[in-house]
């Protein structure tokens, strides 16, 4: 692979294309996949640099006005309120314009995070580990795995009894789930799969309040994740959750930290940083625009999140965002809150340069943008 | 990727500066036939490469 990068770079450098790095990958990849020799390799690029260099804009396009335009226009064929149910799986999902809402807003509490959990490539059909992963993932209580659980009001305590064949069935560990037990209680005494637990103080109330905790206890799980569903994709086994927990998840043995992925945009900026949360606004946006039918082109896209990833930070689009924090006064004022910015700006002395197009158009002036910006010198005479 | 190529923005703000330019009774830089307006002049040395005009990038 190494090498074909090498080669590839070279060609492209030889046809003068100034291609990005994911880009010369991808080309990479097509070669190895389809076995091209030199020749097709250079027709290859030459067909690409052609594609590449027609998908690119002039400078002093309105690229903004035009992706706002054409992401907004499909925006209003979007349902309102749409409720989705992924499968048989019965995972709920936020999509449509709910979900579009949410990306755009960069909201950091999610309504519906689900992750899609991928395995390397000797643990992908092996079901049994699968099986036994989602089990560590997913959230069981003591609720899940008793076969008899009573308050016995006399004696004053709690008798459970473990159902031995449902922890198998669940593939947990019968000593951790004894551990966890001796941690969250102190007055437990343990004969085999039978516990009884007592609680601090002989009252009824005590008791049915420890009942309760008992009950609830977490045996197994990752914090923030709740239902898990195994699905076969294809040849492979695929674990859906709902809730993530991106960080703790790609810690796990035979998970695939390629296409492990979460829709949880601030949890992928958090875990793999601002590159990986741009292309997670770009693909969740596109996503949810496609699985209501509607076709936006990425470019488009990729401005907006371009935009909301430009700091280093990804930034809501709106009042507290982007727009909320614009350098220029008027372009602010523009906006929302107009007599706030202008009377913070007063006070401040804060200077505007004019340099944006809703500046000059409160003033009256020709916009920096298309034929506007465009400068005219006289030649130099030579 | 800086070209030389004029972007269509560039090109309609050279011919509409020359042609002004010509408007106001500058010398054309090619030749003239029949009738042309200031714009068919201003367009056609564009072509030439001949307008006295630079954009500032």
């Amino acid at each position: 692979m190494q090498e074909t990068i090498e080669k590839v770079t070279k060609v492209v450098k030889k046809k003068r294309a100034k291609f990005t790095e994911s880009l010369i990958y991808e080309i990479a990849e097509t070669v190895e996949k389809r076995d091209m020799d030199d020749k097709e390799l250079d027709e290859l690029v030459k067909r690409v640099k052609k594609a590449y260099e027609r998908a690119r804009v002039e400078n002093g396009e309105a690229v903004g006005t035009v992706a706002a335009q054409s992401v907004g226009e499909p925006g209003t064929q979007m349902t309102m309120r749409t409720f989705h149910y992924a499968g048989v799986a019965e995972l709920n999902v936020t999509l449509g314009l709910p979900r579009l809402i949410e990306i755009v807003d960069a909201r950091k509490k999610i309504s519906t995070p689900t992750m899609a959990i991928y395995f390397e490539e000797e643990f992908r059909v092996d079901e049994e580990f699968v099986r036994t992963i989602a089990n560590q993932i997913g959230k069981s209580t003591m609720n899940d795995i008793v076969q008899d659980f009573h308050t016995n009001y006399a004696k004053m305590n709690v008798v459970v009894e473990l159902d031995m064949p449902k922890i198998e069935d669940k593939r947990l560990n019968f000593e951790d789930i004894i551990n966890r037990v001796e941690k969250a209680f102190k007055k437990v005494q343990i004969d085999n799969n039978v516990l009884s637990f007592e609680p601090s103080k002989p009252s009824i109330r005590e008791l049915r309040l420890l009942a309760d905790k008992v009950r609830d206890l977490q045996i197994s799980g990752v914090k923030n994740i709740g239902k898990v569903v195994i699905r076969k994709e294809e040849d492979e086994w695929v674990i859906h959750t709902e809730g993530s927990n991106l960080g703790a998840v790609l810690k796990m043995e035979g998970v695939d930290k390629v296409r492990t992925t979460t829709n949880d945009i601030h949890e992928v900026e958090k875990v793999l940083g601002i590159e990986a949360a741009r292309n997670s606004i770009i693909h969740e946006a596109q996503r949810t625009m496609d699985e209501q039918g509607l076709t936006v082109d990425v470019r488009h896209i990729m401005l907006v999140a371009d935009m909301m990833s430009a700091d280093g930070s990804v930034k809501s689009i709106g009042r507290h965002g982007i727009s909320g924090e614009k350098a220029s006064v008027l372009a602010r004022a523009s906006f929302e809150e107009t007599g706030k910015h202008l009377l913070r700006a007063s006070i401040r002395g804060e200077i505007d340069h004019l340099t944006g197009i809703i500046e000059n158009i409160i003033i009256g002036q020709p916009i920096p943008l298309g034929t506007g910006s465009v400068g005219v010198l006289m030649k130099q005479k030579k | 990727m800086v070209s030389s190529k004029l972007t269509r923005f560039e090109r309609a703000r050279i011919i509409g500066a020359r042609a002004l330019q010509l408007a106001m009774g500058a010398k054309p830089m090619v030749k003239v036939s029949g009738a042309m307006d200031p714009i068919d002049i201003a367009t056609l040395e564009l072509k030439k490469k001949v307008i006295p005009l630079d954009v500032r990038k």
